[in-house]
């Protein structure tokens, strides 16, 4: 009981000095109003971010390629250090990645169960990406804009591009997958869903942008930061990657489905057709 | 373009999408999934192996089952005629005995009949011989009433 005693002191002051500190050291005065924040969270025209010198991009861009470094680089070390030492009978980390592959592996089983391998890898993928890359935001990484201004890296799918990039590129998956199980009829099947990609790639955005506008407000103000930001900030996180990640991957797989079923011939229809009658 | 929309950064973003999609299936998805392949293949196998083993077991089974149904049916037969043969020679023996019976009955019978008939006839010599000594005393002595009554005596003696 002492010993718990001790630890609950020594946590209350620490959070108190922490609290101390962030008040007396102030800010460094707001560089933009919360109107231009918020416009500019949504456009980024002005806080944009320099791709190893090439060019100017969103911050988004630097969030998507630093997601995808993470995800090759936690992927290659299970590769090499994990997979080999896989057994039998599954250990936590065994069982965490086989629950995962075999979600993504059933989904698109269940989609698509005529043709399902591509598919699969597919949406694992998109599945890891959009997951990772919404909780990336919860780690706050800074950056440094092209004017010197810091700024926190946002998820990469709160940017317009990336979403768009990721919503067209399922509805290219998908139309490989009518070119691939239907030939020409498989791309007139995909081409009569031509809202799809619009409706996943704004659905994306327009997600991860309320979750994106909602924490800049809250960030905005000193006074919102104190425990409003675990709501906030970790529990609706949590909440978009979640439902973002099923929402896109059971869309792509359940098309993918339908546009790469063959169909079975007119002879056919008719005959059962006139069966049926 | 509206919205900042830029055709260059999408392509990137595709570009950037292809690297994680073909890195992910390499290192991750792929060899996952072929141990898992791998495990319900080595499961499959066990579970067939098993099924093999139960069939053959059942088959060994139904075998001895048949033995034992097969050692029943002798021992039942070879009781049977165990139990028949007893009660043949107990039949047997009954009759024998029943003829030995018989065969004593007759020779005791024939035995009791010829003593019957020798004492019959000692009797009856007898009787001639005390017939003749009678005789042969009342003709040769005084009192023939006296030495009938004493050769009578003596002749209820002989007999007791």
């Amino acid at each position: 009981m002492k010993q718990h005693k001790k630890a609950l002191v020594v946590w209350v002051g620490a959070v108190l000095v922490l609290l101390a500190g962030a008040l007396l050291a102030g800010s460094s005065g707001r560089t933009e109003s919360v109107q231009e924040t918020m416009r500019d969270a949504v456009l980024h025209e002005v806080n944009q971010v320099g791709l190893f010198g090439l060019r100017e991009v969103n911050p988004g861009m630097i969030s998507a390629l630093l997601v995808t470094a993470f995800l090759l680089l936690a992927a290659a070390c299970i590769r090499l250090f994990a997979i080999p030492r896989f057994r039998y009978r599954p250990g936590r980390l065994q069982m965490v990645l086989e629950e995962a592959v075999g979600l993504f592996d059933g989904m698109a089983r269940g989609g698509s169960p005529h043709r399902c391998g591509f598919l699969g890898a597919y949406i694992f993928a998109a599945g890891a990406y959009i997951f990772v890359g919404t909780l990336f935001e919860l780690l706050g990484v800074q950056a440094v804009t092209v004017h010197g201004h810091p700024i926190t890296l946002p998820a990469p799918l709160s940017d317009v591009n990336a979403a768009i990039a990721l919503g067209t590129l399922s509805y290219l998956v998908i139309l490989s997958g009518g070119i691939a199980g239907n030939g020409v009829k498989g791309v007139g099947k995909t081409l009569k869903e031509f809202s799809l990609p619009i409706s996943m790639s704004f659905r994306l955005f327009g997600a991860l942008l309320s979750g994106l506008l909602v924490t800049e407000l809250v960030y905005y103000y000193v006074n919102l930061s104190y425990v409003l930001p675990v709501l906030v900030g970790v529990l609706f996180t949590l909440l978009h990657a979640l439902i973002q990640t099923y929402v896109l991957t059971m869309l792509v797989s359940m098309y993918y489905g339908e546009v790469s079923e063959q169909s079975a011939p007119k002879g056919k229809k008719k005959k059962v057709n006139a069966e049926i009658n | 373009m509206p919205l900042n929309i830029d055709l260059q950064q999408i392509l990137l973003h595709w570009m950037n999408l292809a690297i994680l999609t073909g890195g992910l299936y390499f290192l991750l998805f792929k060899p996952v999934k072929a141990f898992m392949v791998k495990r319900e293949e080595h499961y499959r196998s066990l579970d067939e192996e098993a099924a093999a083993r139960l069939a053959e077991a059942e088959k060994i089974k139904a075998e001895c089952q048949a033995k034992l149904e097969e050692a029943d049916e002798e021992i039942r037969q070879e009781r049977a005629k165990a139990q028949q043969a007893i009660q043949q020679s107990t039949e047997d023996q009954l009759a024998q005995a029943k003829e030995q019976a018989r065969q004593i009955v007759v020779h005791a019978q024939a035995e009791a009949e010829h003593s019957r008939e020798r004492v019959l006839r000692d009797s009856q010599r007898e009787l001639r011989k005390l017939a003749a000594q009678a005789t042969k005393k009342l003709a040769f002595h005084a009192d023939p009433f006296d030495q009938f009554l004493d050769l009578a005596e003596e002749g209820e003696e002989y007999e007791e």
